[in-house]
């Protein structure tokens, strides 16, 4: 396991979203720290917060949302008190953000060079001829074939893979300490997803930039990840190290979500797959908020919501199996 | 470029064609005009010779022949009220409507554009509310009304612009703002709807992710995406901006096309009518070219084919 400084610690961070149907609590007390570096993959269904997570890091949420509570700690600031104006200048610059759809992420009016630049130009107070000239070097460092024509060509001539590099490109072009991907590649076909993972594994490590790599894809975290967090309506359920959450995961989620991906069905209990869907916040169960879909749920499962506990070194699970385990001890 | 614009230039002849049949047959339809050429106390006899030479007497076919002769030859026929040819009347009055077109585009963008994008990156704020209401307010007014207001109000109360007519600035701006609010209001809206649109749009999201200042969001990145439908409707409702000038010329007895018009409706002096009629079909068809063309340079997906 690698070591390093938290250059990202997320505390107990809520984000709300107050719509006409009344208040929905989509991250809910969400902690974890990511480390120079290393690479943590938050994974989890559809709706679990995983997207407001890496858009409130990136102080992006906007109205109705907003962070409620908690501290998002950067190399030691904490950004939920940063001004606008310091937040810009880390944006792009010392965090950056990759997302899921290259097809619509990139502005179909201005040319892959001139959105390139832009944030050069911006970031490292350069003139056009030298953003012109690291634009260029960095949609080759990206594998792009012809990069001086890609330069002025608009985005749609460009495939999906191809952009999603353009994306990578731009995202690493002002060297970032913290890159998020928010699951970088599942709009992309198969033997592209390898390639564009295989190319941010390897520039992260060149530059020792750490990834928070979200995806509800457990190949891509076997893949990528040093650590992992597992989320589930808006809470952190499991934390662990990759190891540990394929040979010994603890929360029936996490097995659940383990069981339904086919490499690994010989686990010990039998989870055929996750019965049931994730709860909308209108009609989030009393509890643990697994507990309708638990197999394994009990009386306290129903009336009580479980914390988030220690149950190893670097093993977090929220779940009563475990809290009634370390009582008897 | 070039082979568009060709095609497209050829696509209106048919158009233009059929605009000459309509407007031939509404004045067909209209009737004789020759009593209103004569005398009151004319006879029945002068009104019959009358009729002849002007070949009115002949059927519908042969007489929309010869109207079309001479149209292509640029000859709508004479005035009867002016005795002189038709279309140089008209283009004479075509300068002062395109000054107060231009005037009035010009107030309505000025307005449009940052009410539009404010209340659109402001949405749904008591500013926003308020900015929507007076865009619909703006639209309701018909422009007969609000040019009456205008006069009464900066002109007869306060003294500040000339009642009527055409010659300095000063005389351009009331009607501008006649003309201007019903066009500025409408693009208020569509421009909002538009931003509020593309600002939801991931590209928005990934360059608010780089650092940007918000005004680069806003007007580099959102803006010049939202003007690619605002563009086209904007250009689809110039007729509705002619019509607004016939009504502004008139109230402000401003010396354009539209009071030319309106009043040789009155006095059914068709050949000015029909003149007029083209002229102003002509200048809808050449904006909708000239909205297809800036389209085409807003937005780089679109192939010229
Ligand atoms: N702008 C918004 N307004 C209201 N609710 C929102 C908004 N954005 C997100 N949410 C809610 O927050 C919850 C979590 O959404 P989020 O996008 O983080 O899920 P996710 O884990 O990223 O899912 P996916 O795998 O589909 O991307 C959802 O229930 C969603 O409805
Ligand atoms: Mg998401």
């Amino acid at each position: 396991m690698k070591t390093g400084t938290a250059i990202l610690d997320v505390d107990d961070l809520h984000t709300y979203f107050r719509t006409e149907h009344g208040v929905i609590p989509s991250v809910n007390g969400v902690s974890f720290e990511v480390r120079e570096g290393e690479t943590l993959a938050i994974v989890g269904e559809s709706g679990s917060g995983k997207s407001v997570t890496s858009l409130s890091i990136m102080g992006l949420i906007d109205s109705p949302g907003k962070v409620e509570k908690g501290n998002i700690l950067f190399e030691g600031k904490n950004l939920t008190t940063l001004g606008k104006k310091d937040y810009r200048k880390l944006r792009g610059n010392e965090i950056a953000m990759i997302f899921q759809e290259p097809l619509s992420s990139l502005n179909p009016l201005f040319t892959i060079g001139n959105q390139l630049s832009e944030s050069i130009k911006l970031h490292q107070k350069v003139d056009k001829k030298t953003a012109r000239v690291k634009s260029i070097e960095m949609l080759r460092h990206v594998g792009i074939p012809r990069a001086e024509k890609v330069f002025s060509s608009f985005p749609h001539v460009l495939s999906g893979g191809m952009r999603q590099r353009v994306m990578i490109a731009m995202a690493l072009s002002c060297n970032p300490k913290l890159l998020i991907a928010d699951e970088p590649t599942t709009a992309l076909d198969v033997t592209i997803q390898a390639q564009i993972l295989e190319l941010m594994k390897k520039l992260a490590k060149e530059n020792s930039t750490a990834i928070l790599l979200i995806t509800h894809d457990l190949g891509v975290v076997a893949e990528m990840a040093d650590k992992v967090v597992v989320m589930y309506a808006g809470q952190v359920v499991e934390h662990t190290d990759v190891y540990t959450l394929f040979s010994n995961p603890k929360h029936p989620y996490t097995k659940g979500l383990l069981n339904s991906t086919p490499k690994f069905h010989e686990t010990e209990e039998v989870l055929a797959s996750i019965t049931g869907t994730v709860p909308t916040p209108s009609k989030m169960p009393k509890g643990c908020k697994f507990n309708p879909r638990c197999p394994f749920a009990t009386e306290v499962c129903t009336t009580q919501e479980p914390v988030l506990r220690e149950v190893a070194d670097g093993h977090k699970v929220r779940c009563w199996l475990y809290e009634e385990k370390e009582d008897a001890i | 470029m070039i082979k568009f614009l060709l095609k497209r230039v050829l696509e209106f002849i048919p158009v233009l064609l059929i605009i000459s049949f309509i407007v031939f047959s509404l004045v067909f339809v209209a009737g004789n005009p020759v009593a209103l050429m004569l005398p009151e106390d004319a006879s029945q006899e002068d009104i019959e010779r009358l009729t002849v030479a002007l070949g009115l007497d002949q059927p519908f076919i042969v007489q929309y022949g010869k109207y079309m002769l001479d149209l292509v030859q640029g000859d709508f026929g004479k005035s009867f009220r002016y005795n002189t040819d038709a279309l140089p009347l008209v283009l004479e009055r075509l300068p002062a409507t395109l000054e107060l077109a231009a005037a009035s585009m010009i107030i309505a963008i000025i307005i449009a554009i940052p009410l539009g994008v404010w209340s659109a990156t402001r949405k749904n704020s008591s500013l926003d509310l308020l900015a929507t209401g007076g865009a619909v307010i703006g639209k309701a007014m018909p422009n007969f009304w609000l040019g009456i207001m205008l006069i009464l109000l900066f002109s007869v109360t306060l003294g500040w612009f000339p009642v009527s007519g055409r010659g300095t600035i000063a005389h351009l701006i009331l009607p501008a703002i006649t003309l201007g609010t019903g066009v500025a209001a409408e693009m208020t809206r569509l421009i909002r709807s538009s931003m509020v649109e593309i600002l939801s749009q991931d590209y928005v999201r990934t360059a608010k992710s780089k650092g940007l200042r918000n005004f680069f969001v806003v007007y580099k990145h959102a803006f010049r995406n939202s003007l690619i439908p605002v563009v086209t409707i904007t250009a689809l409702q110039t007729s509705t901006l002619v019509g607004g000038a016939l009504i502004t010329e008139t109230v402000f007895s401003w010396p354009g096309l539209g009071q030319l018009l309106i009043q040789a409706v009155n006095t059914r002096d068709m050949a000015i009518v029909q003149a007029s009629v083209f002229t102003i079909a002509i200048l809808v068809i050449f904006m909708n070219l000239l909205a297809d063309v800036v389209y085409r340079i807003l937005d780089p997906r679109i192939k010229y084919s």
